[in-house]
């Protein structure tokens, strides 16, 4: 059975998805450098703006409903990816209070963002993933997966993660955090920004008029580092590989590459090498995420909603922030590219050396 | 809804009221360096591995409260110093256990780590259940909870056994013929995220290798 994203919806920094890809077209960086968030250090980071992670949940799943063929989510199997879960509220409380007593254990997991929306929309069972960075894409590849052995045929994706304290603290400690707007595959890139989104695809056994084909997921380990991507990429190239061969593709089928392209040095040179290694100059590559920053654990369902619409508006994003190239032997547009576009791989990588890719398809 | 009959191949399960005190770490583990590296959790999952003759494949791994321990370091590390160290946050993610697990094993296979709550050991068999339909192969299950930091009376009120862990390694049955629904053959105490996969350990000891899942 071949799975296919219906319709979908998204709130990061620079809005929803309309107003993304209008800031991804203009080369309109989305993020905010801010000189106090952190005491001793200016971070770049992508805000969105909003009263709680849970109001916008269920704000997003609500538009996906409405423009859905579904009168409700009773039939639908919710799985969500989030790499912070309920953290942002309980570490407040602990700052705050120092100490546990009023924090309420069922709100710090994941699985209060699933909750939440069980509750609302009353589906009929939930998952909730933690990956990391690959959260959500991992959550779109169960979803790809369950629909193929015709376990389900609605499945909600939901990417969510808002931006924690101990998160952005995390990065810096790394020396990973960009003190400006991040500027992925440049030569003088210098790290990324953390960011926010909630992102939701209905994917479904069948095809309508707006689909776009969740064609091929593939996923591995580079077994090689707990933080670090494996130098050579070869997990980088695997997962794109596996992604490509369930799609039923060749390498060369593949039009652009939405890049995990964070913008730290290791991810970055990594990446490109995994696509110069696979596809040389073959194939457009850009990475998003200088207009949204690092989304963490929404990224994978972002850049799914990324995808579709350059798919659906055959136009190829270019780069926004680059000026000095580091891998010249990769694709990289410096204007937008306007073509056919029938099949996309979107990157995901993550803590633990954790990989995902996800192929998206034309629907002729 | 579809559900598939699965077979356990192999099956352990630990907990202790506070600390799990014998891992086997330094045989499991022989390098030092990477040794003192791993979470609780990991050592956790690393043992448990080993009980189910696991070396090497694709892993399901659930835990509702990840690396309690490594957070909670991060969270006093806030308070008091206002800063913190990046072996905590870089150890505090979910998949950190499995991740391990992957490095030193040189695992190059799909990770899928679950935190569904109080059913994440359900929806690790699910997932479990579903990685092994859609490959052929078998599967490790794993989950995993490890709450035994300072201060946890303030926050905990049920759970009797502060670290606690089940694995099974499954792949799917050739039949549905004399396939069970998982029982509720829990262990009082441990906390419910993992109650479903110790059941289904408990059914393997007592001989019932073959359960129904929904995926």
């Amino acid at each position: 059975m071949k799975a296919y994203i219906n319709n979908y919806e998204l709130l990061c920094d620079a809005g929803d998805t309309k107003n993304l890809m209008n800031a991804i077209y203009a080369k309109e960086s989305a993020l905010v450098v801010d000189e106090t968030y952190l005491p001793h250090a200016t971070a770049g980071l992508g805000k969105m703006e909003y009263t709680t992670i849970f109001d916008v949940l269920e704000d997003i799943a609500t538009k996906v409903l409405k423009e859905s063929n579904l009168e409700n989510f009773h039939d639908t199997l919710l799985i969500l990816g989030s790499s912070v879960g309920g953290m942002q509220e309980c570490e407040n409380i602990f700052y705050k209070e120092k100490n546990y007593k009023n924090i309420d254990a069922s709100r710090y997991s994941i699985n209060v963002l699933t909750d939440h929306l069980v509750q609302k929309f009353g589906f009929y069972d939930a998952r909730a993933l933690s990956t990391a960075c690959t959260s959500s894409a991992n959550a779109l590849l169960l979803a790809k997966r369950l629909i193929d052995v015709e376990a389900y045929e609605n499945i909600l994706v939901v990417g969510a993660d808002g931006i924690c304290y101990s998160t952005v603290l995390g990065f810096n400690a790394l020396g990973v955090l960009s003190d400006k707007k991040c500027t992925p595959f440049d030569k003088d890139r210098n790290g990324m920004n953390v960011a926010e989104a909630v992102a939701a695809l209905l994917v479904q056994n069948i095809k309508t008029e707006n689909s776009v084909e969740l064609k091929g997921v593939g996923a591995g380990s580079d077994a090689y580092h707990i933080t670090n991507p494996d130098p050579e990429a070869t997990g980088a190239m695997s997962s794109m590989l596996a992604a490509i061969k369930d799609a039923g593709l060749e390498l060369n089928d593949i039009d652009y590459i939405n890049a995990h392209g964070t913008a730290t040095l290791a991810n970055d040179k990594v990446e490109a090498l995994a696509v110069e290694k696979l596809f040389n100059h073959s194939v457009y590559i850009s990475s998003t995420k200088a207009i949204t920053g690092h989304t963490l654990g929404a990224a994978g369902a972002v850049e799914a909603i990324v995808s579709c619409e350059v798919i659906k508006r055959s136009l190829i994003p270019s780069q926004t922030g680059l000026e000095n190239q580091e891998n010249e032997n990769i694709n990289i547009p410096r204007e937008n590219i306007a073509m056919d576009v029938k099949n996309i791989i979107s990157n995901s990588f993550a803590f633990g050396g954790n990989n995902a890719s996800i192929v998206f398809g034309a629907c002729s | 809804m579809k559900k598939v009959a699965i077979k356990i191949i192999n099956s352990a399960k630990i907990y202790a009221p506070e600390k799990i005190e014998d891992l086997d770490e330094k045989r499991l583990v022989p390098n030092m360096m990477m040794r003192r590296r791993l979470t609780r959790n990991s050592k956790v999952m690393l043992y448990l591995s080993d009980k189910c003759k696991f070396d090497g494949g694709k892993i399901v791994y659930g835990t509702c409260y990840s690396e309690l321990e490594e957070a909670a370091k991060m969270a006093n590390d806030v308070v008091t110093n206002g800063t913190l160290s990046p072996t905590s946050f870089q150890n505090s993610v979910y998949n950190t256990a499995p991740s391990y697990f992957s490095l030193i094993n040189k695992d190059k296979d799909e990770i899928i780590t679950v935190s569904s709550g109080m059913k994440t050991s359900l929806d690790t068999l699910k997932t479990a259940a579903l990685q092994a339909l859609i490959s052929g192969e078998s599967i490790f299950c794993v989950a995993i909870e490890c709450i035994n930091i300072k201060n946890i009376d303030e926050i905990n009120r049920c759970t009797k056994y502060l670290e606690a862990g089940a694995a099974v390694v499954l792949e799917i049955a050739n039949d549905e013929s004399n396939a069970k629904e998982i029982e509720d053959l829990g262990v009082s105490g441990i906390m419910d995220s993992l109650q479903d996969l110790i059941s289904v350990v408990n059914m393997h000891e007592q001989g019932i290798d073959k359960i129904l899942i929904e995926l």
